[in-house]
């Protein structure tokens, strides 16, 4: 190599390395700045367009509170706060089924706390210890593309998914990190276990669901895509998601299953060792309010689980919802203390086991 | 010269410092897999071994990372051999666009690849269309959707690996060989390829543990098929952490194995230190081959960055307005101005912005002083301090986050543990450490070129150590640092395996964005900060492809 070379390289990498660190000090800066709010951290399944709307209301009326949401998985959250129990950067739990808080006040990751809208909760929302409560009611429900199957020909309940005609049309949300397919495989496993006793009626059931399956879908955004694509007919998801995909113009179309639906209690709790107590009590206290359980139904599709609001002042989406929904009885205790072991189950040995596809 | 004792015990305090990041966390993790003091049990261990899909996904991993290996040298070295030893038209430029794959970061690559090839993705579609067939021609999915993402990001390590030496080749030895009567084949199997040996074991070694840590590609498109890496995420989100635990350390102890067997082979090399000239390249000078030569590498350079341009693509698409057509029908800049509109929405870049730029910094500053002193102290405590600024490259990401994870969430300063989860130290920390072999690589490899005799001479001229570092070592180690410096600051800054297990509000990463993106079908969203992602690394490759030209 000739040393004129050599120099030339050097002289080019030192700015390239002087500009890098620049870079890297001044995004440091910026970053680094706070405006002296109280930071209240949340974590949270439900997405931007609810997570925005809280944000922004809840600081309008709180200016001394900076809101900050992380939105992930709702399996996610219960695993970061287990992560970070040693130090808590969480301060409110805002989101996911009643299941999956539950196994975080089992593992002593939540606080109790019981905000005044508890009082109008049906018991089934209700924490015997005041840990977590049911803020949405969020119903599962049978989907399908209106674009190639009519409203008369889509599945009206859960066995129809098992119709010959919806061989190979099945598209499922990969129910290992799914809170609402976990809580429909729950729904099928815990009524086997009631009315006969164990889960062979149940797995016997998923078996033929598999068999039906084209795809495992890796996150709810590609189930969506690969729906409107159609690359499958029809799906289960839950009615908000879906909700939303309509308003944004996607022809998805939706069933409440004749023989009821395994309704997930939406729930919000507290997180131990949160060093912004104060804030987040006000947080909940909040966002259960019948102002916020309003703005959010209006806004973001959320149905409230308190049943002490007037139904003449919900939407019109949600009036009908209520018309429409049957509430499947489910045991819920039985989904939180086995749904592990059972979703562990099917994935070892009915994932793909249905069909050589 | 006999080093003095204070640097002796520099050297030991790096090692240690080492040893203390990297394998201290390897064995609490390891110490809770069994069941922890007091509790000791096998049981975690046993429960592995029983189980038919654990043995499954670890066979998984060895043969696609094997395979792996094998398509991305066949692909990398042939092309490493047509640019270096041929010439034709464009020949530079092409060169250095073949190599633009690796400043695709891992999920931002996979996720182009699905809009791509997937079932209803934009080739997909297109043959479809063509041949009128009813389904589409082919599925995305399993093994072979692996292998095509890894080919394409890895075959990159081989052709720069193999182009560098085929650059350094002595020429005179193909001559003296040519002249001894040996054909062309001949020459090729008994002077060239030998000497292109160290350099293709350290592309196989670099492909082989990136292909066994990756994370990304089994995850979006193998589902239920799974591998080591998707095994232990899948095994935490079901609650089974003392199984994903062991998981971690067999899979830990799978790569150390394999990196002790490919340093192996690497140390009986017969090392013929080149001091010739490089071969001329051969001009192609048939004006039919000139252009075939032409279009060929064209068409490939098209092929290589097609997800690159179908990442622009998607980023131009507004929200759900793409659904059967063949081409988008709307194309704005309505993403960008989201992301740009709200501050909140760039505060990830700034994150990543200033993570791989400090883990970068501090993983070449570490690099180089432990390179120097495993060169000065020698024996076995240089030898030491050269395979721990190795190790890490051998723990997949996934582990070694497990691993911090679990060793910084206790307070117990006596033994070393402090309570990091949950701060913004501890991702850049992860990520400083998962650079270091990349670093301290580029660091050792301009020492050793390095004439001891040199800052002697600075030495006996008067100028103390530190001047003599900084006036004559460095500015001469300077290119290969750069180097390592380019290809540190790209893994850090697409990084989303150890970003996903330690990520706080504050250090979220670009990639954790794009996934939480994805998550709410932004898909526009997540391709621009793809799109933002992609140039930075390139930014970085040109810094890192400038620094190899000059080594």
């Amino acid at each position: 190599m000739t040393r004129y070379r050599d120099n030339n390289v050097s002289r080019v990498s030192t700015s390239c390395v002087i500009g890098l660190i620049g870079i890297g000090l001044v995004a440091g800066l910026l970053s680094g700045c706070g405006d002296g709010r109280t930071p209240l951290t949340i974590y949270s399944p439900h997405g931007r367009d609810l997570l925005q709307l809280v944000e922004q209301t809840f600081e309008a009326a709180n200016p001394q509170i900076d809101v900050r949401c992380l939105d992930m998985g709702s399996q996610e959250v219960y695993e970061r706060v287990r992560t970070e129990s040693a130090n808590p950067q969480c301060d409110v739990w805002f989101g996911g089924p009643a299941t999956i808080l539950g196994r975080g006040a089992r593992d002593g990751l939540l606080e109790a706390f019981r905000p005044s809208w508890a009082d109008a909760l049906p018991a089934a929302y209700q924490h015997p210890e005041n840990l977590y409560f049911g803020l949405y009611r969020t119903p599962p429900l049978l989907v399908y593309n209106e674009e190639t199957v009519t409203a008369d020909e889509a599945p009206q309940d859960w066995d129809d998914l098992l119709d010959e005609r919806w061989q190979g049309q099945v598209l499922i949300r990969d129910p290992v990190a799914s809170g609402t397919m976990r809580t429909i495989f729950g729904m099928v496993l815990s009524s086997s276990v009631v009315e006969t006793g164990n889960t062979d009626r149940g797995f016997d059931w998923l078996r033929r669901l598999d068999v039906q399956t084209k795809e495992y879908v890796h996150n709810p955004a590609l189930l969506h895509q690969k729906m409107v694509r159609q690359e499958g007919q029809v799906t289960m998801w839950e009615l908000t998601d879906i909700l939303f995909q309509r308003l944004r113009g996607a022809p998805l179309g939706y069933r409440f299953p004749v023989s009821g639906s395994p309704v997930i209690a939406d729930s919000i709790a507290l997180v131990k060792g949160s060093d912004q107590g104060e804030a987040a009590r006000a947080f909940i206290e909040w966002v259960g309010s019948r102002e916020a359980l309003l703005l959010a139904a209006e806004q973001a599709f959320r149905l409230p689980a308190r049943d002490d609001l007037p139904v003449s002042e919900l939407p019109e989406w949600a009036r009908q919802a209520l018309a429409e929904l049957v509430t499947a009885e489910v045991d819920w205790d039985l989904i939180e203390s086995e749904g592990a072991e059972w979703m562990n189950t099917w994935d070892r040995s009915v994932r793909g086991q249905g069909s050589k596809k | 010269m006999k080093p003095s004792s204070r640097s002796r015990r520099l050297a030991w305090g790096i090692a240690l410092g080492l040893v203390w990041l990297v394998t201290y966390p390897l064995l609490l993790t390891l110490l809770e897999a069994l069941g922890g003091v007091g509790a000791w049990t096998l049981e975690h261990f046993a429960e592995f071994a029983r189980r038919g899909d654990e043995w499954r996904a670890l066979w998984r991993s060895l043969w696609i990372s094997t395979a792996s290996v094998v398509l991305a040298g066949l692909v990398g070295v042939p092309l490493a051999f047509v640019f270096e030893r041929t010439d034709f038209p464009g020949r530079r430029v092409l060169g250095a666009l073949v190599a633009l794959p690796v400043a695709l970061p891992p999920l931002v690559g996979v996720i182009a690849f699905l809009f791509l090839y997937g079932e209803s993705g934009f080739v997909s579609r297109l043959v479809q269309g063509t041949l009128g067939l009813d389904q589409p021609p082919w599925r995305l999915h399993g093994p072979g959707a692996i292998l095509l993402v890894h080919t394409y990001s890895m075959y990159v390590y081989f052709y720069l690996f193999a182009r560098a030496a085929l650059a350094r080749l002595d020429g005179s030895m193909l001559e003296a060989a040519a002249v001894l009567g040996a054909g062309r084949w001949r020459t090729l199997w008994r002077v060239t390829l030998p000497q292109l040996r160290p350099a293709l074991l350290g592309a196989a070694l670099l492909t082989f543990m990136t292909s066994l840590g990756s994370f990304s590609a089994p995850y979006i498109f193998a589902g239920g098929y799974r591998v080591m890496t998707t095994q232990i995420v899948a095994s935490r989100v079901n609650g089974q952490y003392a199984l994903a635990q062991v998981e971690a350390i067999v899979l830990a102890l799978v790569a150390l194995v394999a990196l002790w067997l490919i340093r192996r082979l690497q140390t009986d090399e017969t090392v013929t230190s080149a001091h010739g000239v490089a071969p001329s390249r051969k001009p192609i000078v048939d004006p039919w081959a000139r252009w075939g030569f032409a279009v060929v590498g064209w068409s490939l350079a098209g092929f290589m960055l097609m997800p690159h341009a179908t990442l622009l693509l998607i980023s131009l698409v507004p929200h759900s307005t793409w659904t059967v057509e063949l081409w988008p029908p709307v194309l704005n800049f309505n993403n960008y101005r989201e992301l740009f509109a709200e501050p909140e929405r760039l505060r990830p870049l700034l994150n990543s912005l200033w993570m791989a730029t400090a883990a970068t910094a501090g993983a070449v500053a570490l690099g180089l002083v432990a390179a120097r002193q495993s060169l000065r102290q020698g024996g076995r405590l240089g030898a030491a301090l050269e395979g721990l600024v190795a190790l890490p490259w051998a723990i997949p990401g996934t582990v070694f986050a497990i691993a911090l994870g679990t060793a910084f969430s206790v307070h117990a300063p006596h033994l070393g543990r402090f309570v990091w989860i949950g701060t913004p130290i501890i991702l850049p920390l992860a990520y400083l450490v998962r650079c270091l072999p990349v670093t301290g690589r580029a660091a050792l490899a301009g020492l050793r070129q390095l004439d001891p005799a040199l800052e002697e001479a600075a030495h006996s001229l008067g100028a103390g150590p530190l001047r003599a570092f900084r006036r004559v070592t460095l500015p001469l180690v300077r290119p290969a640092l750069v180097a390592g410096l380019g290809l540190a600051f790209i893994t850090a800054l697409g990084d989303f395996v150890t970003s996903i297990v330690l990520y706080t509000y504050e250090t979220r990463p670009i990639s954790i964005e794009i996934q939480s993106a994805l998550r709410v079908q932004e898909f526009g969203i997540a391709a621009v900060y793809g799109v933002l992602l992609m140039m930075l690394s390139a930014a970085a490759f040109l810094v890192w492809g400038r620094g190899e030209a000059g080594h």
